[in-house]
């Protein structure tokens, strides 16, 4: 019993060392945020602000036409919410047709498309944007709302989720005469909401950090997310690194009130996600 | 009857077709598409002219052209990134994950703290260590009075690169590893006490066989994310000093979609021979730990 505690004390001291190391750069970077830059450069080392300030802030939020950083948080919020719905609505349906349905080529397409999940995304990045630029998507928010949807993991996970519900609750409606439909929308989506939730989750969060991509097809600043904003201000004001970490934590409130609110989820689906492929 | 059979055959296909349309244009095209431009001199916009092997040809052995240097920079960077990076992105993660796993005091919070960093844009984190590194007024410099550049300066500007890395990414594999300890039977470490098993050897024996299932997944996952790096060395290094941390999609991205023509047809070519990369390391990775 005494040695339990032992290894108690150890790995409490290690998650504490380890947690501060988390930490710092964070908070940092918020009391940063908060200092002036005159503070900043003449002070040396001050953890927290002597005096705390706005003017990053405002000066970042407030009738910014060269950066405009709210204009960027509203693109990347219109872009993200699109995306996760067009995701919702395209997994649900496939995976119940991989589940529920019957159809000739079934188990070879379902294969095909998870040999298709080992394939490197590198290779289809010049044509993509050929394609959305093709389709006059350049510069508009489909360019990231569509092309995510493709992926096809999420089915995979939905799918396995599906699978573990029992086929009598289905096959007691079909006798009673539901359509597909009725059956998908009645009875199978209320018993996948907690992987939805997930999916939802990855595909709001995923689609809100993504930085490549949108750094290839936006290069109107009007238009551009809040990640390529970053990258553009960054090039901006690197002599103003009080300003550059405003700009920063407007970018990261979004994903942390998420996170506040569904650490819960998220914490669960890592291991879901990663149970279903290991 | 015959028209309910009728109805379910196309009904299927009616489920699928969402998904199945956005991917044959958003993946299955471009990916037939990526592979035959590599073969060509295309700049994007004028129709591609076919070129054979020309683009590897020069890749490979053509010494004087700056695509040769470009490959042979790039690759080297990105295979050091992976080689250095995954590592720690592999053992961080283990070690928070057992230490987390003695269900110790504050555990909650802990996870927390480790995962959240995940959520961040890389953006955004590139933009906070920017400060933590600075020469002139980051914490470190001005707290020791040093007066290196680290993130201008080797070995430290691969090491910066690694620290942000493992930061910004080790709570989804702890996550993972914490549920894998979870499920290992007590039983094991009991028997194994009254054999007089010293902690390490039971870290050895038991642990680490009954979660190795997770730890090859996450060693591939993990190496595929790394190879695909590129936020970081932009935003934080700038690929230097002296073009040591420029990692090949750098190169890709530039010589694609950055300014003045585009040399697309040698790009999609970089991008396959990366891809190939990616693909030999995660079946060699597989090979060795599947049994």
């Amino acid at each position: 019993m005494k040695k339990r505690n032992t290894s108690k004390i150890i790995a409490f001291v290690f998650l504490i060392a380890m947690a501060i190391i988390w930490l710092i750069p964070l908070l940092y970077g918020i009391f940063t945020s908060f200092k002036s830059e005159s503070e900043l450069m003449t002070e040396g080392f001050k953890f927290m602000p002597i005096e705390w300030v706005l003017t990053n802030y405002q000066e970042l939020l407030v009738n910014n036409t060269s950066t405009p950083l709210v204009k960027w948080f509203m693109n990347s919020m219109l872009i993200s919410v699109s995306h996760t719905l067009l995701v919702l609505v395209v997994v649900s349906f496939s995976a119940y047709a991989y589940s529920r349905l019957n159809f000739k080529g079934k188990n070879g397409l379902f294969s095909f498309l998870l040999a298709t999940m080992m394939f490197p995304s590198v290779v289809n990045l010049i044509p993509l944007y050929k394609i959305v630029d093709l389709l006059g998507w350049v510069n508009t928010p489909l360019a990231m709302i569509v092309p995510g949807a493709a992926g096809v993991f999420n089915i995979f996970l939905v799918k396995q989720f599906m699978d573990n519900i029992p086929k009598d609750f289905d096959e007691a409606a079909r006798i009673d005469g539901a359509g597909e439909l009725t059956i998908f929308t009645k009875i199978i989506l209320p018993l996948i909401k907690p992987v939805l939730l997930v999916v939802a989750l990855f595909s709001f969060t995923g689609s809100w950090n993504d930085f490549l991509w949108p750094s290839i097809v936006f290069n109107d600043i009007e238009k551009m997310p809040i990640t390529s904003g970053l990258q553009l201000l960054q090039g901006m004001y690197q002599a103003q690194p009080t300003l550059l970490m405003a700009g920063a934590l407007v970018a990261i409130i979004p994903t942390f009130i998420l996170y506040l609110f569904a650490q819960k989820y998220f914490l669960q689906s890592m291991s879901l996600s990663a149970g279903v492929k290991g | 009857m015959a028209k309910k059979q009728g109805n379910n055959k196309i009904l299927p296909w009616l489920f699928l077709a969402p998904h199945l349309i956005i991917f044959t244009i958003f993946f299955l095209i471009p990916v037939v598409f990526g592979i035959y431009i590599s073969f060509t001199d295309w700049d994007l916009f004028n129709s591609p002219t076919f070129i054979g092997l020309g683009n590897y040809k020069e890749l490979f052995f053509d010494t004087d052209s700056t695509f040769y240097e470009q490959l042979r920079i790039g690759l080297k960077s990105t295979f050091l990134f992976v080689l250095i990076s995954v590592p720690f992105c592999i053992i961080v993660p283990l070690l928070l994950a057992a230490a987390l796993n003695t269900k110790t005091w504050l555990s909650k919070i802990f996870q927390s703290i480790f995962y959240m960093p995940s959520l961040f844009a890389i953006s955004a984190v590139v933009i906070i260590w920017t400060l933590i590194f600075n020469v002139n007024y980051g914490p470190i410099n001005t707290l020791t009075g040093s007066e290196t550049p680290w993130t201008g300066t080797q070995p430290y500007a691969w090491i910066a690169l690694v620290v942000v890395t493992v930061w910004w990414t080790i709570g989804g594999n702890m996550i993972i590893y914490q549920a894998a300890l979870n499920g290992i039977s007590k039983d094991y470490y009991e028997a194994a006490d009254i054999d007089g098993a010293t902690s390490w050897q039971k870290f050895i024996k038991i642990t680490l066989p009954a979660i190795r299932g997770q730890i090859l997944y996450t060693l591939v996952m993990t190496t595929i994310a790394q190879f695909n790096i590129y936020g970081q060395p932009l935003m934080l290094t700038g690929g230097g000093p002296n073009n040591s941390t420029r990692v090949l999609l750098m190169y890709i991205q530039q010589n694609a979609f950055g300014s003045g023509q585009s040399i697309a047809g040698m790009a999609s070519a970089m991008a396959v021979i990366l891809g190939i990369c990616i693909m030999i390391v995660s079946a060699i990775q597989f090979k060795f730990l599947r049994k």
